[in-house]
């Protein structure tokens, strides 16, 4: 008996209850459209998570104290002069800035709102690529000359000032006030993550306000490739200058994302062997409802052996109606868990990534389902004497 | 076409061996009609099984078409059976979820007949037994004497050597099993040879030669004389079934 033959025989088999084989299969339709939703829901997360830090940067990285030194931070840690002097000595660092910030209250014509307040030199809009909406970023001489300029997030800004232009207005930070002149547009996050509203003041002014050196520096290298070395000299030269080693620790973004990466990655991994074991389990129902065929089928097995099947065709019978459930269960599966992971895709505004591999993957495993736990009840289907088995009501 | 030397069965019921058949000796030549009869436990089951392949003996030896079949592993036995060998039940024995045609295709599927060949010859088998216009009904919308004419069709499709039924009218009334036996003669006479298990006297007296069993024995073995020939008897009734219980005062009306 041909391959064709015994896959319309056992279609022919799956056919005759519908219902019960529907039912039989519900438990690889679970675990197949588990797999796949949450591969794909992992795999639209993680794409949506590197883009988002791709967006900031892919080449930016930041240099802080290591406070695992338990060293005191006396805000003397860094000073302007050691922005200027890694610039000098580290040609592969395009931009840097100091990053200084403190909490603070924002007070426009409209309202006030509690921010976090900046100081960072004029680098700092090219590092975070920002985007002005009106107006225009403080500039080197805003710095120098500690002029008492200021750059509003656009949602701030709307926050503080209303219907009024923040350009040209002045914010009262404190008690100080401020000429905007620029306000940030606001970034499109597709992860929603929520930031905190900020203004940034140039860093002089920021010292002056604040009575503090250098909190950390933020800067970016001419390629990601260039940014983790490029990061490693600044820190040595750090090091020399404050003669503190192990002091300074950095973080770029390339390392981040390879993090990232690796957490989200042994998140799904984690969470589909969770789905797999489901699969495990609608196996196991696969295989009883099979040994239970072949018990009521035992008379139509005899009759075929009295025709003429061999035991090997019988195995096969069985075995291809075992692989063909699975198989149905794992296609009405694949649909199921797609179409959960495009809605969830949709609702959450990532991309819907069912990869054909993953339903290749996932069609080649409940097969391998059906054989593994088709092979038991098989196998007890082809051991029948063909004498008693046709002697069975 | 069939030979069976000192052929004998021995079962084990527990500790004890139970003899259900012992040196029979039994020759069936191409062409012929035999019944086979006796009480039940005279072995005439246990006889039929060996001849069908569907078991093995424990003693003697069983040729079929010149080759030893005693001796033969599982997939050979299958073979034999299949190529050799039809069946008729006396529960039918078909296929219930399939059309009357889907049944007949069996034997040939497992012979590796193609498609279009196995369509072609189960028509004809079907068309063989009188039932050209049932092709695609399924066996729970037949007639119990239409159902046995479907298997009939089976055991003959794949030409085996030799057709075995066993107690073929026995779940049939009397005018179906008289329809039945004319389909049987029929076929013999194209050259079928055919071997049936009856306990009915009057069943057999349709066949050529009674072979009798008594106790796993063979112990008779006589020529049928004159045999009846059951188109008459079932001529004699109108084609319909209308008359249905005129039936057996037209038969006992024949001597």
């Amino acid at each position: 008996m041909n391959l064709l033959e015994s896959i319309r025989v056992a279609l022919e088999g799956i056919m005759a209850s519908k219902l019960r084989s529907l039912l039989t299969t519900l438990g690889i339709v679970i675990g197949i459209a588990a797999v796949i939703a949450v591969v794909a829901i992992g795999q639209g997360g993680r794409a949506v998570l590197m883009s988002e830090m791709e967006k900031i940067g892919t080449n930016i990285f930041a240099i802080y104290v290591d406070w695992r030194t338990n060293k005191q931070v006396t805000g003397r840690e860094f000073d302007l002069s050691d922005v200027a002097v890694i610039k000098d000595k580290v040609p592969d660092i395009t931009r840097l800035s100091p990053v200084n910030q403190v909490s603070g209250e924002a007070r426009g014509t409209k309202d006030k709102k509690s921010t976090q307040i900046l100081g960072v030199s004029s680098d700092y809009a090219y590092i975070r690529k920002f985007n002005m909406k009106e107006g225009r970023f403080f500039s080197e001489e805003d710095d120098t000359g500690k002029r008492r300029v200021a750059v509003l997030d656009e949602e701030l800004g709307g926050q503080i000032f209303g219907r009024v232009d923040p350009l040209g207005s002045k914010v009262t930070l404190g008690s100080t006030p401020f000429l905007v002149v620029g306000v940030v547009a606001k970034g499109e996050s597709a992860l929603g993550f929520e930031e905190n509203p900020k203004v940034y003041i140039p860093i002089q002014v920021w010292q002056v306000m604040f009575n503090t050196q250098v909190q950390e520096l933020e800067g970016s290298a001419v390629s990601k490739e260039k940014v983790d070395e490029a990061m490693g000299q600044a820190v040595k030269v750090l090091e020399r200058r404050h003669r503190e080693p192990g002091k300074y620790a950095s973080v770029s973004m390339e390392q981040e994302m390879k993090t990232a990466n690796k957490i989200t990655g042994i998140m799904t991994l984690v969470i589909g062997a969770i789905a797999g074991i489901s699969l495990f389990v609608g196996g196991i129902g696969v295989m009883n409802i099979m040994l239970v065929s072949v018990t009521e089928r035992t008379r139509e097995i005899g009759i075929r052996m009295a025709l003429g099947a061999r035991r090997r065709d019988i195995l096969v019978q069985f075995l291809i109606e075992a692989v063909m459930l699975c198989l149905l269960g794992g296609v009405i599966g694949m649909a199921l868990g797609a179409g959960g992971a495009y809605l969830i895709a949709k609702l959450a505004k990532w991309p819907p990534l069912v990869s054909w591999y993953t339903a290749l993957l996932a069609f080649a495993f409940s097969a391998a389902i059906g054989v593994v736990f088709g092979i038991l009840p098989a196998n007890k289907a082809a051991r029948l004497n063909p004498i008693e088995a046709l002697r069975r009501e | 076409m069939i030979r069976v030397e000192n052929l004998g069965k021995t079962y084990m019921a527990g500790a004890h061996p139970v003899v259900a058949l012992a040196g029979v000796n039994l020759e069936v030549k191409p062409g012929e009609f035999v019944a086979i009869m006796g009480p039940s436990g005279s072995g005439k089951s246990t006889l039929m099984n060996l001849l069908g392949c569907l078991d093995t003996p424990t003693s003697g030896c069983y040729f079929l078409d010149g080759t030893k079949v005693s001796g033969m592993n599982d997939t050979e036995l299958a073979r034999t059976r299949n190529r050799k060998i039809g069946f008729v039940f006396q529960t039918f024995n078909l296929l219930p979820r399939m059309s009357a045609m889907r049944n007949v295709e069996q034997p040939m599927i497992y012979a590796g007949v193609s498609p279009r060949e196995r369509v072609r010859r189960a028509a004809q088998a079907l068309e063989r037994v009188g039932l050209a216009q049932r092709l695609h009904h399924k066996p729970s919308e037949l007639s119990g004497g239409q159902v046995q004419r479907v298997s009939i069709a089976r055991a003959l499709v794949n030409n085996p050597s030799v057709i075995l039924a066993d107690e073929p009218t026995g779940n049939l009334d009397t005018r179906a099993g008289e329809e039945i036996m004319a389909i049987f003669q029929e076929l013999n006479r194209s050259g079928v040879t055919i071997v049936l298990v009856t306990h009915e006297p009057d069943i057999a007296l349709h066949t050529s030669r009674i072979v009798h069993f008594r106790d796993g024995r063979l112990v008779g073995d006589e020529p049928v004389a004159d045999p009846l020939d059951a188109r008459q008897l079932v001529s004699v009734e109108p084609a319909a079934n209308q008359s249905g219980s005129s039936d057996q005062g037209g038969e006992a009306g024949l001597p």
